[in-house]
């Protein structure tokens, strides 16, 4: 077993051991957690990103609920000490599947987004995350294209991977743990994050990569932890300027969101996923106005995510709330591809470009 | 129902009273078209009622003789007929009662008393003999075997349908087994198609008797219900009150008066009615003269700017009695007058009248009854004077009343009220009064409304001002609390019996005067606990709860209401709970939707109380038995069968209130049960999940497996008692009691150790036979715990209880 994996299993023993001793000290058992809402998650100046206040919620054996939450709880920190202890892993959706063989109903999960969430709140409590446990969430499949050396270990020994040249039009496949990649050798310029795969199918058709020195990464909609964490690691390690490009429309904006600032659900891990230097490219609503783009109106739904966005502290910048104000005042959104309007080429010949320039990317 | 009744009541003899206006109608045929109203409408009902009055007798009958009843109701089959035979224990019956108990229509010793009984109108069990007898020829059989004698004796009885009057078939000895008592036998054209009424009669008897024992034999049944006795105490004996003067009509008001043989008023009030004495019969009395005569105002004396003199006009009044005497009598009349603050006419007159006489005693000249008019109008004209008046001559104009009126209207009128408006209305009102016709300012209280209404018109409409009815109505409370009650003398009795109008204003004086309530010792309430072991005898629940109002007035008739609820148990749970309805302890089986009892039920918000209520009203649903008892010296039915109370609302507000007393109870029950139950559930839960927690625990650390008593003791919010031993030859035992819940417990622990024990801490020892039985009392506040230690040799064995708390909050592992 692997340090790293001794140090995983001796946390999550501790965690046994700390219910142990509550309930021979006659104490309710007990398990606390910072409280994972948008009202308890705080900037930190030292990281530059948004991670959990002090706020705390108590799961405690004191009620049928808690303490049917510690009971798998207790069965789920024997599952990942004996798979650490046999060097195995698995995904998510196996441990879902993997609690209907435990001997005690009670201790089974009910639905998937209960298991994941107890893991997350394992990750919270032990300081160590779902990665070191060897759990995997499942194929995200999201993507890198661009001109980037690396060398990937894999199950088959170490492989070593250029990112254009080594690869098809699909690009090279993010692992689940990006911390098994070693970045060797790279010709980028800056980071270009794509929200959808019909863009970022239409950057690589135009050779956008090639004739930019980017590197196109395919968040695939809302990005899985390993496509974060890349991201963090080429603005980290390679200091590479990275910024992203999403729809225009109120769920696009979350997506950078969790991209720069961290996501509400994995605040915890905020330091180790979120790239703070990450900058929006667009479609910005004022890009909506300024290239006339095709659009859609604003639904009933879009109106409140954007106003309760105006609420997130993460979207609290100057910038974010002029942009938001703005749409709302226009009532509008557009897609990525709406671009096309102007021809196949406008995304790459002048829309880029242009955006690039203004932000002092290139 | 009152006056219906008592008026009867004055007669004797209601059917031959109608027989004889309708010679051509036989009573058989009054019967024919009345049986509805007596509830003998069909075969199926006439047997029940038949069984109902004859029981409702039964009861009576033994109670009256201070017996514990024993009845016995058999039916049975015979050809065509059935054959109702109902036998109790009481007194048995004489030969000359016979006839008036069993035979005549309308005979009833209750119809004149105001006294709570079962019968109330003397029809029941003559109706059922006439009955029996019109639908089968069969006269009523009767044995009857009076305490004390050694044979009974068997009649056979005959309503001669002509006269109304009984005739006696059969008279002769004969032998039977019951020490004493009363047996009958009426045979009649009858159906069992209401066998769940008259099941539902004799249970719910029972209920409301637990004094009783029944029991009943019917076709249908292979054993005979018996109905045993809960206890031994008979119900209090009622007496007899006189009318409650709140509590009678015009009518009958009008025909006690005319039947008495006191002479005034007040021993009228004093000897006909119950809480009447001389005071009381004095309040009436004055405000019956209010009513009568009206009050007379009372205004100020002359003050010394006004244009009045009170000593000069008596003077001049006065003639030949001689200037000194004259002087003296004037003047002392103008002084007493001044002495007083207000007066009336009546008080000028006894002024004048006192100083009438003293004046002659001192000085020899008798003022006679002319002089002393004459000066009382002379004085009265100096405080009253109004010179508008259309005999006032005209050179003397004088207006004494209208600042006096100013000032009192302007003291009962709202400060936002404009002057001008307010002198307005004094100068109306002032001009009315004097005009009204009756010098000494007489008015009855609706005669001052009046003439106050029409004075506040009149300056509204010249004025365009308001003056409404706050306003008016304040006026004319300030005026009459200045009047005073005339000393005129009441009309006697028979001026007002004869006199329709004075014996309106008697009763409205009557009704309008605070007198007692009527005494209560006419009613026998069940009592709450015999409510509820009426209930705990005849429904196996898992509650019970009940409740007796006190007595209450409606009418002038004295009620108390009772309620009690049964909840759970083997009470059926599906549809609408059970609703028993008594009325003087007889059960109401029909017309069950017309009744007032139904009626507040309905209204109850039930959910509030744990039951289901669909629709959140109405009758509510679940395993719950509602019984509510009223007993009235006269209880308000809707029709003559006495199937329904009538909605009276002061008896709705009473069976409300006793209702909801009991079921408050029944809602802390049930919550209890509810926080139990969930208690229990959660208990279940969390004691198999946390062992295998654990279990677990210990497993993933490789330890032993944590003890997690205490970890459940604390989230069960328990009692937990823990032993502890220390010490190898003589062991020291250690009882840890941990009191984990949010309330004070109040523990009896007891020990029960086959050695004995020593140095315990506390508590008591005490030997049995070789066990000792160790006994502490502790009281343990929330969050803390107490420690019983003793000391006893290493082979003794022990059991500990635990008492005080609920099983369902305890923990003992000892």
């Amino acid at each position: 077993m692997a340090t790293n994996d001794q140090d995983a299993r001796a946390q999550l023993i501790d965690l046994a051991a700390e219910f142990y001793d509550q309930f021979a000290g006659g104490q309710i058992p007990e398990m606390t957690l910072p409280t994972r809402t948008k009202s308890n998650i705080e900037y930190d100046p030292e990281s530059g990103v948004w991670t959990y206040g002090d706020r705390t919620s108590t799961r405690s054996a004191n009620s049928v609920r808690g303490a049917r939450k510690l009971l798998k709880a207790v069965y789920t920190i024997e599952f990942l000490a004996d798979q650490l202890e046999e060097g195995r892993s698995s995904t998510l959706r196996e441990l879902y599947y993997l609690s209907e063989s435990w001997d005690n109903d009670e201790a089974q999960f009910t639905s998937q987004d209960e298991s994941n969430d107890l893991v997350e709140d394992l990750e919270i409590v032990s300081g160590v995350t779902r990665e070191d446990f060897h759990m995997r969430p499942e194929e995200s499949g999201a993507t890198l294209m661009g001109p980037l050396r690396l060398r990937e270990q894999t199950r088959r020994g170490e492989r070593e991977i250029h990112c254009q040249e080594d690869v098809g039009e699909g690009g090279y496949q993010i692992p689940n743990n990006p911390d098994m990649i070693e970045f060797l050798d790279h010709d980028i310029d800056f980071v270009l994050c794509v929200e959808t795969g019909g863009m970022r199918d239409r950057l690589v058709e135009n050779g956008f990569d090639d004739d930019y020195n980017c590197l196109v990464v395919h968040l695939k909609g809302q990005p899985a932890r390993a496509t974060r964490r890349i991201t963090r690691r080429l603005n980290d390690e390679l200091d590479l300027p990275v910024v992203v490009f999403t729809d225009g429309d109120p769920w696009s904006y979350r997506i950078f969101g969790s991209v720069a600032y961290g996501s509400i659900k994995s605040a915890h891990l905020s330091e180790y996923l979120a790239t703070p230097d990450a900058r929006f490219i667009g479609i910005r609503p004022a890009d909506i106005v300024e290239y006339d783009l095709p659009s859609d109106p604003l639904s009933d739904s879009d109106v409140n995510a954007l106003e309760s966005e105006l609420e997130d502290p993460r979207f609290q910048t100057d910038y974010w709330e002029e942009q938001i104000e703005l749409q709302l005042d226009i009532g509008k959104k557009s897609e990525q591809q709406a671009l096309a309007s102007r021809g196949l080429d406008f995304v790459t010949d002048t829309y880029l470009p242009e955006r690039l320039d203004e932000m002092g990317v290139r | 129902m009152t006056s219906i009744q008592s008026t009867l009541g004055e007669e004797e003899g209601i059917a031959e009273e109608l027989a004889a206006g309708q010679r051509e109608i036989s009573i058989a045929e009054f019967f024919e078209k009345n049986k509805h109203m007596l509830g003998f409408d069909s075969g199926a009902r006439g047997l029940v009622t038949a069984v109902k009055e004859a029981v409702d007798n039964a009861l009576d009958a033994t109670e009256e003789a201070g017996v514990l009843p024993d009845i016995y109701v058999e039916i049975t089959e015979v050809g065509d007929y059935y054959r109702l035979v109902i036998e109790d224990n009481g007194p048995g019956i004489t030969k000359e009662q016979l006839p008036k108990v069993f035979g005549k229509l309308l005979y009833g010793s209750r119809f004149h008393t105001r006294e709570q009984s079962r019968g109330q109108q003397g029809i029941g069990i003559s109706a059922a003999v006439l009955y029996s007898q019109l639908t089968s020829g069969q006269p009523a059989r009767i044995t009857s075997r009076p305490k004390g004698q050694s044979r009974a004796q068997y009649f056979e009885l005959i309503i001669d349908t002509d006269t109304n009057e009984p005739e006696i078939k059969a008279d002769e000895e004969t032998s039977w087994d019951r020490p004493h008592g009363t047996r009958i036998e009426l045979e009649m054209e009858a159906n069992m198609r209401a066998r769940s009424q008259l099941h539902d009669y004799i249970k719910h008897t029972a209920v409301v008797n637990p004094h009783a024992r029944i029991e009943l034999r019917e076709p249908g049944l292979d054993e005979p219900l018996k109905f045993e006795r809960a206890t031994d105490q008979l119900p209090a004996e009622t007496s007899e009150i006189r009318p409650h003067p709140h509590g009678v009509e015009l009518g009958t008001l009008i025909k006690m008066l005319e039947a008495t043989d006191s002479y005034s008023i007040s021993g009228f009030l004093q000897g006909e009615f119950t809480r009447v004495g001389k005071k009381t019969a004095d309040s009436v009395l004055a405000n019956f003269r209010d009513r009568h005569f009206g009050r007379e105002l009372a205004w100020r004396p002359p003050a010394a700017h006004e244009d009045a003199d009170v000593a000069a006009a008596v003077a001049d009044a006065v003639s030949n009695k001689g200037a000194a005497a004259t002087e003296t009598f004037a003047s002392r009349v103008a002084e007493t007058v001044g002495n007083h603050d207000r007066l009336t006419h009546a008080e000028l007159t006894g002024i004048v009248e006192t100083i009438a006489e003293e004046v002659a005693a001192d000085t020899g000249k008798t003022f006679g009854n002319t002089v002393r008019e004459n000066a009382i109008a002379a004085a009265w004209t100096e405080l009253t004077a109004y010179g508008d008046a259309e005999d006032a001559p005209d050179d003397e104009t004088r207006d004494l009343i209208t600042d006096d009126l100013h000032a009192v209207i302007e003291d009962a009128t709202s400060t936002r009220k404009d002057d001008g408006t307010v002198r307005a209305v004094a100068e109306a009102l002032a001009r009315r009064l004097a005009n009204h016709g009756d010098e000494r300012f007489r008015f009855t209280r609706s005669d001052l409304d009046r003439e106050i209404a029409d004075a506040a018109n009149f300056v509204v409409d010249q004025r365009d001002v308001s003056f409404g009815e706050t306003a008016r109505e304040n006026v004319a409370d300030a005026l009459w609390s200045l009047m005073e009650t005339v000393p005129d003398d009441p009309p006697n009795v028979n001026a007002v019996a004869e006199n329709r109008d004075a014996a309106a204003e008697l009763l409205e004086a009557m009704r309008e005067t605070d007198i007692l309530s009527p005494p209560t010792d006419c009613l026998a309430p069940i009592t709450e606990d015999l409510v509820e072991a009426g209930l705990r005898k005849e429904f196996d629940a898992d509650f019970y709860a009940a409740a007796t109002r006190d007595a209450e007035v409606h009418g002038g008739d004295p009620f108390i209401v009772e309620a009690g609820i049964a909840y759970g148990g083997e009470i059926p749970a599906d549809g609408g709970v059970e609703v028993m309805r008594f009325a003087n302890r007889v059960p109401l089986v029909y017309q069950r939707g017309a009744c007032a009892t139904t009626d507040v039920i309905k209204s109850i918000g039930w959910r509030n109380y744990g039951l289901d209520q669909p629709g959140g009203s109405g009758l509510p649903s679940g395993p719950a038995v509602i019984m509510v008892h009223v007993a009235s010296t006269n209880v308000p039915f809707t029709s003559e069968s006495k199937d329904a109370l009538a909605n009276i609302p002061e008896i709705e507000d009473e069976i409300e209130l006793a209702i909801r007393e009991a079921a408050r109870e029944l809602k802390s029950f049930l919550n209890k049960r509810r926080s139990m139950q969930k208690r229990r559930e959660k208990q279940d839960v969390l004691g198999r999940i946390l062992p295998e927690m654990a279990d677990k625990v210990a497993e993933v650390t490789g330890r032993e497996r944590p003890d997690i008593d205490g970890a459940l003791a604390r989230i069960m919010n328990n009692v937990s008692v823990e032993r502890e031993f220390d010490g190898d030859d003589e062991i020291a035992v250690t009882l840890r009691v941990e009191n984990h819940s949010d309330t004070n417990e109040d523990l009896e622990i007891t020990e029960i150790v086959s050695a004995e024990p020593t140095d315990p801490t506390g508590g008591t020892v005490v030997d049995m036979d070789g066990e000792w039985f160790l006994q502490w009392k502790p009281t343990v506040a929330a969050g803390e715990e107490a420690t019983l230690t003793y000391t006893v040799a290493d082979d003794a064995d022990f059991d500990v209880s635990v008492d005080g708390v609920e099983a369902e909050k305890l923990t003992v592992n000892a």
